[in-house]
């Protein structure tokens, strides 16, 4: 009978001594996690770029440098004539 | 006239014993639940055919030499088995939802208190007569708590080979029953404000966090827990395969292929294990209840410290979210959205509860190493 209370309290030792290592190796983890975010989060920078995306394209369009129209115009009106002849 | 007497001697007719009867019985339970019912299919079938198989008199599949007795000592005995499972398993997980939010690790952690009470708990049934579990055993059946099926097997066949079948049983029935064991205990620790509480949307997460994640994970264990890196390392393993991107088709191999020719295996040969003589004791009902007991306080620490968290955020985190801090993932995330869509219709909880569920299957393994490194 008193061997089962020793194997209780044995137990018991492995459970704080579990619980503490279980506790301890996942908050580690956090502190780690937090510091890669802090080094390597992409997202911050992702958001403001995705939301001046939008912005920039029709401007790119309205206000289309004149010599690139003329390249791109050329270059298209080369390709008719050739796909005719 | 011998031969049809040799004939008779051999059927299996004339060698049924009842216990046989009775675990082919168990089987073609197994088989009804997983066909029927849709519980753990992928296990519990080739489980309860496996248990057919073992008991059939003269059939010789567990004998030394039959195909039961191959798989089980090449694929369980040496942990091979739910090492590959494992792998698998962490090809198939995304941690973004944990790496966004990562105090979900405590949940986690605090769920994982279900193993270890009931490591005491087996310990004290050794004052009921006809029970005699030694610390090994007790440890291999506290690991049921950590719902975790490969990890419960790893360890069971590591501390206490011969509880291996009905630890394995144990595990994938009460995994399959998170639906009925959670929400009673979910609702009983939780008030219906709580429960309705809306939590903030997750931020993204980056490519790089992704893949440095399991390296981290696995360095830590390299240095404070050698004992768990076979269960972490190969969950590492398979969680880079597919974060970096580059090895997709092991990644696809890992998490579609392998883990279903493992499975099948892996499932035959805990049912191997269902052999008559060996699960039919008085141990088994202990390790049923034990089992039962280790999954409902693991739920329950795990609401009580998202209560807490809950607490000190000023009422950020929806408790109910902790539940899922004992892996059987993902399941566990499921019953944690449906309960909390019974509360409020409009309050998807799932996201959020796959980072303590993912959590709980690192805390499950860490768990494991623990008590590998002490009693192993």
């Amino acid at each position: 009978m008193t061997s089962i209370f020793q194997q209780i309290s044995d137990a018991l030792g492995i459970m704080v001594l579990g619980m503490g290592l279980v506790f301890v190796f996942l908050s580690i983890l956090i502190v780690g996690v937090k510091l890669v975010a802090k080094w390597g989060a992409p997202v911050v920078c992702a958001k403001p770029s995705t939301a001046a995306a939008p912005q920039q394209v029709p401007n790119h369009g309205n206000n289309m440098e004149p010599q690139l129209l003329a390249a791109i115009t050329a270059a298209i009106h080369q390709y008719r004539n050739r796909a005719q002849a | 006239m011998e031969g049809l007497l040799a004939f008779w001697a051999e059927s299996g007719l004339a060698n049924f014993t009842s216990g046989q009867l009775l675990m082919m019985g168990v089987g073609a339970l197994l088989l009804f639940l997983a066909i029927a019912k849709g519980f753990e299919p992928l296990l519990l079938l080739p489980i309860g055919f496996g248990a057919i198989l073992a008991n059939i008199p003269n059939g010789g599949f567990t004998d030394e030499g039959g195909l039961l007795w191959y798989v089980y000592h090449v694929g369980i005995e040496t942990g091979v088995f739910p090492l590959l499972i494992f792998m698998g398993v962490g090809a198939l997980t995304d941690f973004g939802a944990l790496i966004a939010n990562p105090k979900m690790l405590l949940l986690g952690a605090a769920a994982q208190f279900g193993i270890f009470a009931t490591l005491i708990g087996a310990i004290a049934l050794n004052l009921v007569p006809g029970f005699e579990f030694s610390m090994q055993d007790a440890a291999a059946i506290a690991i049921i708590g950590g719902a975790d099926g490969p990890t419960a097997i790893f360890l069971a066949s590591k501390l206490a080979p011969e509880l291996l079948g009905a630890i394995a049983v144990a595990a994938y029935s009460y995994m399959a029953l998170v639906p009925i064991i959670q929400p009673p205990i979910m609702k009983l620790l939780t008030t219906e404000s709580e429960r309705q509480i809306k939590m903030e949307q997750l931020r993204e997460v980056g490519k790089r966090e992704k893949i440095i994640f399991p390296l981290m994970v696995l360095g830590l264990t390299i240095l404070f827990l050698p004992a768990a890196t076979p269960l972490v390392g190969m969950f590492c393993l398979g969680n880079l395969m597919r974060e970096s991107g580059v090895v997709d088709r092991l990644s696809n191999t890992a998490q579609n292929e392998l883990i279903n020719i493992v499975t099948i295996f892996l499932g035959l040969a805990v049912g191997s294990k269902l052999s008559a003589d060996k699960f039919l004791q008085v141990e088994t009902l202990g390790i049923l209840i034990l089992g039962a007991v280790a999954f409902g306080i693991g739920t329950a620490t795990g609401v009580l410290m998202a209560k807490l968290m809950c607490k000190l955020s000023g009422g950020k985190i929806n408790p109910l979210i902790g539940a899922a801090g004992v892996s059987a993932v993902p399941m566990a995330a499921r019953v944690v959205n449906k309960v909390g869509l019974q509360s409020n219709q409009h309050n998807f909880l799932l996201m959020h509860a796959m980072g303590p569920n993912v959590a709980g299957v690192l805390g499950s393994a860490v768990a494991a190493g623990v008590l590998l490194a002490v009693l192993g």
